[in-house]
């Protein structure tokens, strides 16, 4: 009898599941991986011989199994029971690098050309480090490095000789770990950035945001889920762009600060430990009390702007940090109520959105290009705009890469269209879009 | 395709099964085994399937001819002829590079270097064509009639791509006619969700701790997690390929075959030679009976056969010198062991026990590393090493406490313990037969599970 129920339960499982799988609707995306589901391959003997077909298959099949999210999310409880975690403990986890021909193959759009390019799955690939539920590269940049990326800034320097240049790169969390055998990694990021600043000349200006986040290095500066720092910690970086632009800038108190909760980020994501997931960040932002007004455009040409704003305040979940533009967007233009005639361009990647919006209390205009998503000729933008100030705000890592460096290079010289710009009245439909999966991803 | 794969799990399998089931007819279920047999190759290398057929057909034909013209020198020269063409094969496609290479390096070649992509399964299928026309040549089997039976035999899926080297005569009869009761079919089920969390639940966690402690920076590593990084590739080579044949052994009996046993418990061994008559058997035993008896066996020079058995079976694993040297090292300790017999067999089991272990798991570095300049460093960091521990090593150890307790527990060899006629076993065998079947449903899902987490794969920025 037991020999009929082993049989009758094994079958019934494996059956039930490959009926689930053949009747069960599928969805097209997964919010919380933020990436497209994968689409059932068409056959044909080309994709079949070379063995492409069958891989394909294999991924729809794994991308839609039935009830997948609850099962990846039941394997906490067999981590869990693997083991023990001490109280305090470090652990490392190793993330791997990811196979950017493949991802190519499943998305589209320019920014899947870009994806193997980003700088954090170039460079954070590699060992995590994990304290008390927080996230940290084991690394701190390289000061040899440096060299490249502030040569790049040179050439932006003697290039536009009517310009301010500015380089503001900020620290990785790593820097202000607090644990004081980690204390060599505040060094490392130190010694990195200030190598930028010697290798600086001909008009470059430094922004030491290392020295200015590293002041208030008691409080939370960084996330601990995300690989991004926290409002607080672009504030401070924000203040001291604007001591080395001779700039006063805004007290946190004459902004509108907001808060929002439950933020598990990328680290989460990639990391999936339990104890990370138990320590869920807090954001607490600030808006600048002036009136702003966002256009965003696509990656090659400046003719079809749409409507965009500097905060999407419905972001939430795993989009936090997406409160800031909206996420990545090739390029945007954003006119504020400063009527000071004051233009500036911000060179950046993710983690310059967070640093650009308090830029808004400045300058009448600003432009923010994203280095990896952007073929706009930047040259043009800055001379037929009458630009002022061109600032680099990246993350350390994006300024250790020659990729990274070399995409920057090319904004100069590139061949995108730039169309002279008159206010628009088209209405972004992906504000809406946005708002609607915002509010969707609480996964 | 692999056995945990999820497409094989809910896509192939309740499908073959359907098929087979459907049908009390031999021949049907005989062509339909051999379709999805086939169809199961062609997902991982659908080109191969041609040099797969091939071989299978061409063997069926000189098994023939052997058997027709057996007693004369003509079965003789087809026999030669069958193993040459067999053997030419295997060291063209696995092994061409590797020739190569090792020849460029003393004169110049006026041709380019072969990048064929290894055929899968063709060191398994390979041996299994080999023993089968041998066998005929002895006399010890009759040729297969039928081209589509031998064709099945030769591609079943349940052994195709990592074994077990199944022979003709072990699964001759069930080759033309198979019964299937619960009780078979019971027992494949449960010897199939055993191997699955084995290789899902084991293998592959103690593959991501390999990962991190022996693919990096081996300046970086301590001494300790030199030793934590190739222990846990002991245990993962040993429960990938375990689970992998367990899963082969139930898959087959859901089919009405039988299988031989692939291993039984090699990390109780007693000696390196005990080791490997508990480790991968079936290639154990086609060294024994094709190459080692042939050569003399225990009867003249044998130490010599030992050093070219061990040597071949080495190279069979990989086409590098690391292999080489990994097989020679364990026909030195055969041949040692050999002559400290009388040393040996005085020595408590429990030191012998320890000095294997300590072999075995020193060996799975030259197995790990191809890198000759890697091994040496990483041998030389075994014993010393500079560099202190790493952060996170202790949270690695406290994290896995209970998953190394479990897999120390399925390293213990119980049914020698207690054996079959063991009161003990017998009433916990009676209490657990009602358990066994949630058991394996735990197994099942467990194992789900986590080759459904594995397709999680999240990105920074939204790529919709």
């Amino acid at each position: 009898m037991d020999k009929k129920i082993n049989v009758f339960l094994f079958f019934a499982l494996v059956f039930g599941f490959s009926i689930g799988f053949i009747f069960m609707p599928k969805a097209d995306i997964s919010n919380k991986e933020k990436r497209k589901l994968a689409t059932f391959p068409t056959l044909n003997s080309e994709n079949y011989l070379a063995g492409i077909w069958t891989k394909q298959v294999d991924k729809y099949v794994d991308d839609h199994f039935p009830f997948r999210m609850s099962f990846i999310s039941a394997t906490d409880f067999f981590h869990a029971a693997k083991g023990f975690q001490l109280e305090h403990s470090e652990r490392v986890v190793v993330l791997p690098k990811k196979k950017a021909k493949h991802q190519e193959k499943t998305i589209d759009s320019t920014k899947s050309q870009m994806a193997f390019l980003d700088e954090f799955e170039e460079k954070y690939a590699g060992s995590m480090l994990i304290i008390d539920g927080c996230v940290y590269p084991m690394g701190g940049g390289s000061p040899a490095m440096s060299k490249y990326f502030a040569d790049m800034i040179n050439e932006y320097a003697s290039t536009f000789k009517d310009q301010r240049v500015f380089s503001a790169v900020a620290p990785l969390s790593s820097a202000f770990i607090p644990v004081e055998k980690y204390a060599h990694y505040n060094s490392q990021n130190k010694r990195t950035l200030l190598a930028i600043k010697h290798n600086l000349k001909g008009g470059s200006i430094f922004c030491d945001i290392f020295n200015e986040l590293n002041e208030h290095s008691n409080t939370k500066l960084y996330f601990g889920t995300d690989h991004h720092w926290k409002p607080l910690g672009a504030y401070y970086g924000y203040v001291a762009f604007c001591k080395a632009a001779g700039l006063d800038a805004v007290p946190l108190e004459k902004m509108t600060q907001k808060v929002k909760y439950n933020f598990l980020g990328t680290m989460y994501q990639h990391t999936q430990d339990p104890t990370v997931r138990d320590h869920p960040d807090t954001m607490e932002y600030w808006i600048p009390k002036v009136q702003t007004e966002a256009f965003k455009f696509g990656p090659y040409t400046t003719d079809k702007p749409l409507k965009t704003k500097v905060f999407y305040e419905s972001s939430r979940g795993g989009n936090t940090y997406s409160t800031f533009l909206g996420g990545d967007e090739p390029l945007i233009r954003i006119q504020t109520g400063i009527n000071n005639g004051k233009k500036a361009v911000v060179i950046k990647n993710s983690m310059g959105n967070a640093f650009a919006v308090f830029l808004v209390n400045h300058y009448q205009e600003i432009w923010v290009v994203d280095f990896r998503y952007s073929k706009h000729n930047l040259t043009k933008i800055i001379k037929e705009n009458n630009i002022n100030d061109i600032v680099f705000a990246v993350g350390m890592y994006a300024a250790m890469s020659n990729g990274t460096i070399g995409m920057m290079r090319r904004l100069a010289t590139q061949s995108g269209v730039y169309v002279p710009q008159n206010n628009p009245e088209s209405h972004d439909p992906n504000i809406e879009q946005n708002q609607h999966l915002d509010s969707t991803d609480k996964e | 395709m692999v056995f945990s794969s999820l497409t094989f799990l809910y896509l192939f399998l309740p499908l073959s099964l359907i098929f087979h089931y459907s049908t009390k007819n031999d021949l049907f279920r005989n062509i339909f085994l051999t379709v999805f047999s086939l169809v199961f190759y062609a997902w991982a290398e659908p080109m191969w399937i041609f040099l797969m057929v091939f071989t299978a057909l061409f063997d069926y034909s000189t098994g023939l001819y052997i058997e027709k013209k057996r007693d004369t020198s003509w079965a003789k020269v087809g026999l030669i002829v069958s193993i040459s063409v067999n053997i030419g094969l295997l060291v063209a496609y696995k092994y061409g590079g590797f020739i190569y290479d090792n020849l460029s390096y003393f004169l110049p070649l006026p041709f380019d270097r072969p990048h064929n992509s290894l055929p899968v399964g063709i060191s398994f299928y390979t041996f299994m064509v080999i023993s089968y026309v041998v066998d005929i040549y002895r006399g010890e089997i009759k040729a297969q009639r039928n081209p589509l039976n031998f064709l099945m035999f030769i591609s079943l899926f349940q052994h195709l791509v990592a074994g077990p080297i199944v022979r003709y005569s072990q699964i001759s009869e069930q080759v033309e006619k198979r019964n299937v009761d619960w009780s078979r079919l019971s027992e494949g089920i449960t010897r199939f969700c055993i191997g699955l969390f084995k290789k899902v639940a084991i293998a592959n966690v103690a593959g991501v701790l390999v990962d991190k402690y022996l693919n990096t920076q081996l300046y970086s590593l301590s001494s300790y997690e030199s030793w934590f990084g190739i222990v846990m590739f002991s245990i993962q080579l040993y429960f990938d390929f375990s689970g992998y044949s367990d899963m082969a052994i139930g898959l087959a009996k859901l089919f009405g075959f039988d299988f031989h046993e692939n291993f039984k418990h090699p990390y109780a061994a007693i000696s390196v030679g005990d080791f490997y008559r508990r480790w991968h058997i079936s290639l154990g035993r086609f060294f024994r009976d094709y190459v080692y008896i042939p050569l003399g066996g225990n009867r003249r020079y044998q130490d010599r056969n030992i050093l070219i058995v061990w040597f071949l079976t080495g190279l069979w694993h990989g086409a590098n010198w690391n292999f080489a040297l990994w097989g020679t090292y364990f026909g030195v300790m055969m041949v040692l062991e050999k002559h400290l017999k009388f040393v040996l067999d005085k020595t408590p089991r429990i030191f012998k026990h320890g000095y294997t272990l300590i072999l075995i798991v020193f060996s799975r570095a030259i197995f790990y590393f191809v890198d000759f300049n890697k091994l040496t460093y990483f041998v030389g960091n075994l014993f010393y090493s500079k560099h202190s521990i790493n952060a996170g090593f202790l949270s690695d150890i406290t994290t896995h406490m209970f998953w190394f307790i479990l897999v120390v527990l399925l390293c213990i060899p119980w049914d020698e313990i207690y054996p079959t006629e063991h009161p003990l076993r017998n009433r916990i065998a009676l209490q657990y037969a009602y358990v066994r079947p949630f058991a394996n449903v735990f197994l099942l899902v467990l194992s789900t599970m986590l080759l459904v987490n594995a397709t999680y794969n999240p990105f920074l920025y939204t790529r919709f």
